[in-house]
């Protein structure tokens, strides 16, 4: 390929790509990220495409390999353009199908299409299907058209646009200016601004300066940063690169965890392509910018999505936080000034130089302004990754886009910003979601991990959960994040198996401000957000635990014990088969028993009864 | 000449020289914060918190470690307040919970007011303070000891838990762990571990100069700086 010496040049080269694309007549769009790999999408491409070989179709209908395109709960999809027809849930099996009737004859398959599980109605196109409805899809929008493999399909939907308007006629200092006045706050959880933060970057005094994504999410069920970088890596790199024009940086890293195999590969080639055409490297464009990224791979630690913990481990020594007194800003990454931001906040940067700082913050609310990705998961009908603007309410996302409760058990809670953030109750959904009040509430809005609860989940279980993570991912540098919060999982631990007692409830309160006070990074200022926030609405349930010895939820295992029921067990036998302990006795046709010595309480037999008549006390 | 600073710790107005730590600083006029893992000559990590202060600014307070705090003009420093107090005490109590048999860490939970255990104890050897591996890396340059594993499972160790051909035996990682000299009853046997105390009268208990440094034994026990320099 060849290289561009002038910003004119990549405006020329789109023409050219725009030309020689404008004869495809359809496009027929198979996301492919590792969600959907995960759901077995490969097969699906390899059908479809020897079906086309098979079949033979017309020269003007292109294949594209995309990007997750967020409705994970449905996956694989496959989209036709034009027309917008979503296929869901395919298999290999329906390939032939599909092209022999949708390719080539026009024709909708309506047992393919998406059924809403709560109206019952099926959708053909994107903006029928509920959860797509609700959204507003800034950054995921692109992730339909842009193979990720290929710089080209970036440049022909407008992608470099904004480096070439930041090059050609926007200095550093107005570049700060926008992203400042824009209200962009950083999403990789704690909102700092994100023009603060760039200018005082930019002010600070250095040779070398560098700038810094960070893809290290490791937040459980969180997922927003795989999905931008394995769906569009140059989005990120253009934000990068106008991050370095303002700051003044030569230098960018990308900080993957290698967990992520799709995302590393994802980036180093649209690394190496940029640099192939001459966007990245020397005299970028023929100006005066120099630039370079490099992809470093996490060696999968929680702590490195921390700042300090994360330039430690880029410098090649063991992740661990460093004190903050001085910010990163002005000593970080081998003691330059270094911008460190989020995924999701480099890729918002392209399209505020583009629309402006006015467009970006006419939406959201007064101090969150833009939109956020978040992965919903958990006991809701739809899951999947969902971009909304600021503000929207927690019961929109939950009941709206999320289609509410599967299992036929009610919500009661949404746990929101991972092991650092918290868990709030159903009485706080008409909340808002944006950085202030979900702080306010206890919780926060972390990099934008959304999962939700139903009936079924004890909420000491979950703060022993992630107290259990933050145990095991805690560096152990610093006495109160190491032994408080083993201190705290302990008394946790206990609660649930009924040893808790009244005065561990205290201590667990004032252990939880003692490890939030003083630990040294962020991962120990924000471990007890879980149990702080549990503690704070779901205090009934702590003390069911500790003075009654039961668990509301049937979750903790010492607490609860299974009983048959007279009435409905009508004596099939099915449990007494299935149970891999022998801890059901009991003759044909008549009631069974369960023997509690022998019982473990795996709860094989309540999937296996058919008329409920297991019951769990 | 050495450029100053001036900042107020406790209220008191102290001059200290340019890029001193505040822990360095309350030290050398006679102000008691107690540490662990500091020492003098070596690079501070902030790993053990004692020596926890509240840095205050524009009438908010962020609570932050005095040996990792630079001086800086017009700081404003309350290393006794109530909150500090409370804090330091509950960390004592994990540090003495988790390593009961040692006269610095015993010695260290009296001075920080900790009158009872809530925890069951653990009887550890280590507090990983890191003394040692800095020492052994900082001063010797040895690179004899390190830290290995991560959260629970760090512990100190040899590389490739052997010990190499580059350790000096020069024995400085014993003589600054804080882990070498047992309380004065004795080792104590697992189960029957408790809160020394004895030395509760060393303990300056007069609210009025509770952070005054009076030279005490106590900071003979847990190697303060005013007792190394």
């Amino acid at each position: 390929m060849r290289k561009f010496n002038h910003s004119s040049d990549l405006e020329g080269f789109r023409q050219e790509l725009l030309e020689e694309r404008k004869d495809i007549t359809s496009t027929i769009i198979i996301p492919n990220g590792t969600c959907c790999q995960a759901a077995n999408s490969l097969a699906v491409i390899k059908a479809i495409l020897q079906e086309i070989a098979r079949q033979g179709v017309d020269k003007n209908v292109q294949v594209h390999l995309t990007g997750c395109h967020g409705f994970c709960e449905q996956e694989p999809m496959i989209l036709f353009e034009p027309g917008n027809i979503i296929y869901c849930r395919v298999t290999p099996e329906d390939a032939r199908e599909i092209v022999g009737r949708t390719v080539k004859g026009s024709e909708v398959i309506e047992r393919l299409l998406y059924t809403d599980p709560v109206s019952g109605k099926t959708a053909r196109t994107e903006a029928e299907i509920p959860f797509y409805q609700a959204q507003d899809r800034q950054l995921l929008q692109h992730n339909k058209w842009v193979d990720p493999r290929s710089i080209k399909d970036y440049i022909a939907i407008g992608g470099y646009r904004a480096l070439v308007k930041t090059l050609d006629s926007i200095s550093p200092k107005t570049v700060v200016e926008e992203v400042r006045s824009s209200g962009l706050r950083g999403r990789g959880g704690g909102g700092f601004s994100t023009g603060r933060k760039w200018a005082e970057a930019r002010s600070a005094p250095s040779d070398e300066k560098y700038v810094i994504c960070n893809a290290d999410e490791g937040d459980p069920g969180a997922y927003m940063d795989r999905c931008l970088l394995e769906s569009n890596p140059h989005l990120i790199i253009e934000g990068m690169m106008i991050g370095a024009w303002a700051v003044g940086a030569q230098k960018g890293y990308i900080y993957v965890r290698n967990e992520y195999p799709l995302a590393v590969q994802h980036a180093r080639l649209a690394v190496k392509q940029a640099r192939d055409i001459g966007l990245l490297g020397e005299n970028i464009l023929g100006s005066s910018f120099s630039f370079d990224v490099e992809v470093a791979r996490g060696g999968g630690a929680f702590v490195c999505g921390e700042s300090t913990a994360l330039m430690t481990s880029l410098e090649g020594k063991v992740g661990e936080p460093r004190p903050k007194d001085i910010h990163t800003v002005k000593e970080g990454l081998w003691n330059r000034p270094s911008v460190l931001n989020n995924v999701e906040t480099w890729a918002n940067i392209p399209s505020i130089i583009m629309n402006g700082s006015g467009w970006f913050a006419s939406k959201g609310t007064k101090g969150s302004k833009g939109t956020k990705i978040f992965a919903l998961t958990g006991q809701v009908k739809n899951t999947g990754l969902v971009e909304i603007s600021m503000g929207t309410t927690l019961h929109d996302i939950v009941f709206n886009i999320g289609g509410g409760q599967k299992n036929g058990k009610a919500i009661k809670a949404v746990q929101t910003g991972g092991p650092s953030g918290g868990c709030l109750p159903l009485s706080k959904f008409d909340l808002p979601v944006d950085f202030d009040s979900l702080y306010e509430a206890g919780s926060m809005m972390g990099s934008g991990g959304m999962v939700v609860m139903d009936e079924g989940t004890c909420m000491v279980d979950v703060a022993k959960y992630f107290l259990k993570f933050l145990q095991d991912e805690s560096c152990g540098k610093c006495v109160p994040c190491r032994i408080g919060v083993d201190r705290m999982l302990e008394i946790v631990t206990d609660i649930t198996e009924g040893r808790g007692t009244r005065e561990q409830i205290t201590l667990l309160e004032e252990l939880s401000e003692t490890v939030a006070e003083t630990s040294l990074c962020g991962l120990g200022k924000t471990a007890p957000n879980p149990v702080l926030s549990t503690m704070r609405y779901f205090a009934d349930e702590y003390f069911a635990h500790v003075d009654e010895k039961r668990c509301p939820a049937g979750v903790c295992k010492a607490l609860i014990s299974y009983d048959i029921l007279d009435e409905k067990c009508n004596g099939c036998g099915v449990c007494l088969r299935a149970c891999p302990h022998g801890a059901i006795k009991g003759e044909k046709k008549k009631v069974h028993a369960i023997e509690p010595q022998l019982c473990l309480k795996c709860g094989i037999c309540i999937t296996e009864c058919k008329f409920d008549a297991i019951a769990v006390g | 000449m050495i450029q100053t600073v001036t900042l107020t710790i406790d209220g008191v107005p102290v001059k200290a020289a340019k890029g001193a730590s505040v822990l360095d600083a309350a030290l050398e006029v006679g102000i008691c914060i107690p540490h662990l893992c500091h020492v003098p000559f070596l690079q501070d990590t902030g790993a053990c918190r004692i020596c926890i202060v509240e840095n205050v600014k524009n009438g908010s307070s962020r609570v932050t470690t005095s040996c990792t705090l630079t001086v800086q003009e017009g700081m404003n420093i309350q290393t006794n307040s109530e909150k500090i107090r409370k804090l330091r005490r509950n960390l004592a109590e994990l540090l003495v919970a988790q390593a009961p048999n040692s006269k610095a860490i015993q010695d260290i939970a009296v001075r920080c007011g900790v009158k009872e255990v809530r925890y069951p104890f653990r009887n550890e050897n280590c507090v990983q303070c890191g003394r040692c591996v800095r020492y052994c890396t900082e001063m010797w340059k040895a690179n004899a000891l390190g830290f290995v594993g991560r959260g629970k499972n760090r512990r100190v160790e040899f590389p490739f838990a052997t010990r190499p051909d580059f350790c000096k035996n020069c024995g400085s990682c014993t003589l600054y762990c804080p882990m070498s000299i047992t309380p004065c009853g004795g080792p104590m046997k697992r189960g029957e571990e408790h809160l020394c105390g004895k030395c509760e009268s060393q303990a300056v208990t007069a609210p009025n100069i509770i952070g005054a440094c009076t030279r005490c034994e106590l900071g003979k026990g847990f190697s303060c700086t005013r007792h190394m320099l």
